[in-house]
């Protein structure tokens, strides 16, 4: 049996109320809000956290491929898929790549990971996606567009939701364009486009998986489908006889439409939710669109999501729209000149990226980083490389309003992780009066400084998001 | 055993710059005026000078890193000049080392020089060289100060009103000083409102960034006479390195700094003093942020772990009080230009112990103590110096 074995959803803990672009704009809101970065967050760690977060939920599974899907990776050149396995500490026989250019491209990627199942070392896929798009200041877009990750892990092993039927169609149609020189997408938003670009091959895509498993469209349990706009979705589900509960929320009003994320975003919330023998279908659509259509097995009632949507609330809102703009501009314009040779990236990637530290033998004290003397014993012969716990409780703290950052304070944290090691790391997603001693915290991957044509990317802390 | 140098070296020429924003001056003229002033203090010149000990943390434009800087101020050719560089013990570091050659019967006379230039730097604050761009990234010094503080204040349920008594106090001192940075007095609602810099500590928690150079002439202890009337010796020294991550160190308790703890302890033990309270007359300490003040009262052996607010509530570190600490002002009030700091402090316990220290005069100062601090309690260093009757 091929399936989903794990899912998880990477919500930014941050927001901005689209009333505030709209006072900004002078435009029209359409309400609610939507998710954004911080300054420090890409699609890259957006993916990467959900992909741990993914991988938390599965029990040490074993896992021999990841994929990435987004249209907003953070290299054109350099394999984003690899950090992000160096990340989840993956071994390096994982099968490793990228899917960029595509809303549909985690879709994609999910038919290629199932079809990767088998031929390998009998290990689970991840996929994972995440995307930041922006869109151009004032436009429509910058109110819909949201930023979130998600990953979903398949495998043949403890199945949550077993693989019935797939199908794809491309179409090369003009609706939303982003070339090599562009900043922001050239939209050809319309009636026109909704119908042609997006209801066509969506429910071309949908019947045709739906006719190769046999089953109608009132079957299905949960309907996960992406969509251009606020409410395109709700017509094309009438086009294909669905009713309104069979619909999975598009969380347009607490995230909004987070691109190649938002398939998995959806599954993952379908999934949720589920009852074993529920039919989940998603469909995602770009250029055409894929569909895939699952049955929910019995292991869904002891499947637990390391981190649940509900522990992800929007914990910041972003004051006004120049703070959120300011966000999003701060990477772009920042180069903080910090260049970092690739012999120093080369031969410390175990411990700055994949958090390894050390064990002594001797007296059993964790510490980090990797280490040829013990911190504690202070022997040096019995010491050997481990994975460090990547959550903890902060030791000790401080709120530094000297540090330059575009939204001081900086608060810096030592966190005594959990089963031993101590790192010390900036505490983000955290109001400086939520801060304390013996707060719980997750470790979780962000940016940190930009130089020597690198984005450079290490370990923070954020408020302790787990059951 | 190792070999005291109680009693083997003396101090015959002190000097200092105003410590302040010193815009019309340079490193190398700072070194200039501070050297050539504690040769003419000794009663010297600079050709008696037989080696000297550089201590600079950032010696910047033109002199690199090399021992060259101070060569090329004072012209000081053909001898033998090693720069020191430990954090911000680098003064008293250097000091150490010149006054162990002496002991060591290796010269006669020596020289010890402590400058820094911080305020012509395009940056504002202490540069930050050579740290780790991923396991200290986002440190700041207040930063890394600030995580010792808030966990002293949280174990031990210390208020920020104890922390601005600090100060209160050194500003005071400084006050009555003609070379501090700053001479003005503050208040303690002036200390508690002001802006933030790294919570605990506010704009007056923190030491400023200060230009200024001070300079020690050492020499064999018999041949002091020679030069100087009264006799001050070098009753012991000591310096202990401790890890400059501690926010790696799992057996780290943020309560204090072992470092101070351990370089008293092998000063104390070479000057013969067992109860520092009874036997030391005033101490000038490494009170870079005011949380520091409170911790060295402890680290020092003046007071017990979790008492440094009590000692200075009861006023006994103030300058009329039974151990007066920074009577100088302190780093807080006098500045901190990082290598130069030791020597200062250095230049500050002569004055006292001489009795030409005026309107901040300690009473009946027979016996003083410094002590220095580098890196988040990285290094610590301690030099007990005493009058000889």
């Amino acid at each position: 049996m091929k399936g989903i074995v794990g899912h998880a959803v990477r919500l930014p803990a941050y927001s901005v109320a689209r009333d505030e672009i709209a006072r900004a704009w002078q435009i029209p809101s359409p309400g609610g809000q939507k998710r954004c970065i911080r300054f420090d967050e890409d699609s890259l760690t957006l993916a990467a956290t959900a992909a741990q977060d993914c991988l938390a939920g599965m029990d040490g599974a074993h896992v021999d491929g990841l994929l990435f899907a987004s249209t907003t990776a953070p290299h054109l050149e350099r394999l984003n898929a690899s950090l992000i396995a160096a990340v989840c500490d993956l071994p390096a026989a994982c099968a490793t790549m990228d899917l960029g250019s595509s809303l549909r491209g985690a879709t994609s990627a999910l038919q290629t990971a199932l079809s990767l199942l088998g031929g390998r070392q009998g290990g689970n896929v991840l996929v994972c996606a995440g995307d930041t798009r922006d869109a151009e200041p004032g436009s429509g877009e910058e109110m819909l567009f949201g930023d979130a990750g998600a990953a979903i892990a398949v495998g043949e092993q403890n199945v949550i939701a077993e693989l019935i039927s797939v199908a794809t169609i491309y179409d090369d149609f003009l609706d939303a364009v982003r070339r090599d020189r562009d900043a922001f997408i050239t939209s050809f938003a319309s009636k026109f486009s909704a119908d042609r670009g997006y209801v066509v091959p969506m429910q071309t895509a949908i019947q045709s998986a739906l006719k190769r498993a046999g089953l109608t469209a009132q079957r299905v349990s949960k309907a996960a489908l992406t969509s251009p706009d606020k409410r395109s979705h709700l017509q094309l589900a009438k086009k294909l006889g669905l009713a309104e509960d069979q619909i999975q929320d598009i969380l347009f009003n607490d995230v909004g439409l987070t691109g190649s994320a938002m398939p998995l975003v959806l599954l993952s919330a379908a999934l949720e939710s589920a009852q074993p023998g529920d039919i989940i279908l998603v469909a995602a659509h770009g250029n055409g669109a894929d569909a895939l259509v699952f049955r929910v097995t019995e292991n869904i009632r002891e499947y637990q999501m390391h981190v649940p949507t509900s522990k992800q609330p929007a914990r910041i809102q972003y004051s006004s729209y120049t703070q959120y703009r300011k966000a999003r501009e701060h990477f772009r314009h920042a180069d903080n000149g910090l260049e970092i040779s690739n012999i120093l990236y080369a031969k410390e990637e175990h411990q700055n990226v994949r958090l390894h530290g050390s064990e002594c033998s001797h007296c059993g004290t964790r510490q980090f980083p990797v280490t040829q003397v013990c911190v504690s014993c202070r022997r040096g012969d019995q010491l050997r490389e481990i994975a460090l716990a990547r959550s903890g409780t902060v030791f000790t703290f401080a709120q530094d309003e000297l540090y330059p950052s575009p939204f001081p304070p900086t608060l810096m944290a030592v966190v005594d992780l959990a089963g031993g090691g101590r790192i010390y790391c900036e505490l983000v997603d955290c109001a400086p009066s939520e801060a304390r001693i013996g707060m719980p915290v997750d470790l979780m991957f962000r940016k940190f400084k930009e130089g020597g044509g690198l984005y450079h990317y290490y370990w923070k802390c954020c408020p302790g998001r787990g059951l | 055993m190792t070999r005291s140098l109680a009693h083997e070296v003396a101090v015959i020429g002190v000097s200092c710059t105003k410590f302040g924003e010193n815009f019309d001056q340079s490193l190398q003229e700072m070194m200039v005026e501070a050297g050539t002033g504690a040769c003419q203090d000794a009663g010297i010149s600079v050709d008696d000078v037989q080696a000297a000990w550089l201590g600079t943390f950032s010696p910047g434009f033109g002199g690199g890193k090399a021992t060259i800087t101070l060569s090329d101020a004072l012209k000081m050719r053909g001898r033998p000049i090693t720069r020191v560089e430990n954090y911000c013990a680098t003064g008293t570091d250097a000091f150490r080392n010149a006054a162990a050659a002496i002991a060591a019967g290796k010269y006669e006379i020596v020289m010890v020089v402590g400058a820094e230039k911080l305020r012509d730097r395009a940056v504002r604050g202490l540069q930050r060289e050579g740290i780790h761009p991923y396991l200290e990234s986002g440190s700041t010094a207040p930063g890394l100060f600030a995580l010792s503080a808030n966990r002293y204040m949280h174990t031990f349920g210390t208020d920020r009103r104890v922390l601005a008594k600090v100060a209160v106090k050194n500003h005071a001192n400084g006050a009555l000083n003609p070379k501090a940075h700053f001479q003005t007095k503050v208040t303690e609602e002036q200390v508690l409102n002001a802006q933030v810099i790294a919570y605990p500590f506010g704009l007056y928690d923190c030491c400023p960034t200060t230009d200024g150079a001070a300079a020690a002439i050492l020499c064999r202890a018999d041949l002091a006479s020679k030069f100087r009337k009264e006799l001050i010796l070098v009753r012991g020294s000591g310096l202990a390195v401790m890890s400059g991550k501690p926010f790696l160190d799992p057996t780290v308790d943020y309560l204090g700094f072992p470092s101070t703890t351990a370089a008293a302890q092998q000063a104390y033990q070479e000057a013969g003093i067992s109860d520092p309270i009874k036997q030391v007359d005033f101490c000038e300490v490494h009170d870079c942020f005011t949380w520091t003040e409170i911790t060295n009262y402890e680290d020092l052996g003046f007071c017990k772990k979790g008492e440094g607010a009590r000692f200075i509530e009861e006023g006994r570190s103030s300058l009329t009080g039974d151990v007066p600490f920074n009577p100088s002002g302190g780093l807080k009030s006098f500045g901190h230009p990082v290598g130069a700091t030791g020597v200062r402090m250095i230049y500050e316990i002569v004055t006292q112990l001489r009795g030409e220290a005026g309107a901040r005069q300690v009473k009946d100062a027979e016996v003083g103590l410094a002590h220095n601090l580098g890196g988040p309690g990285a290094v610590a260093c301690v030099v007990i110096l005493g009058r000889e009757s």
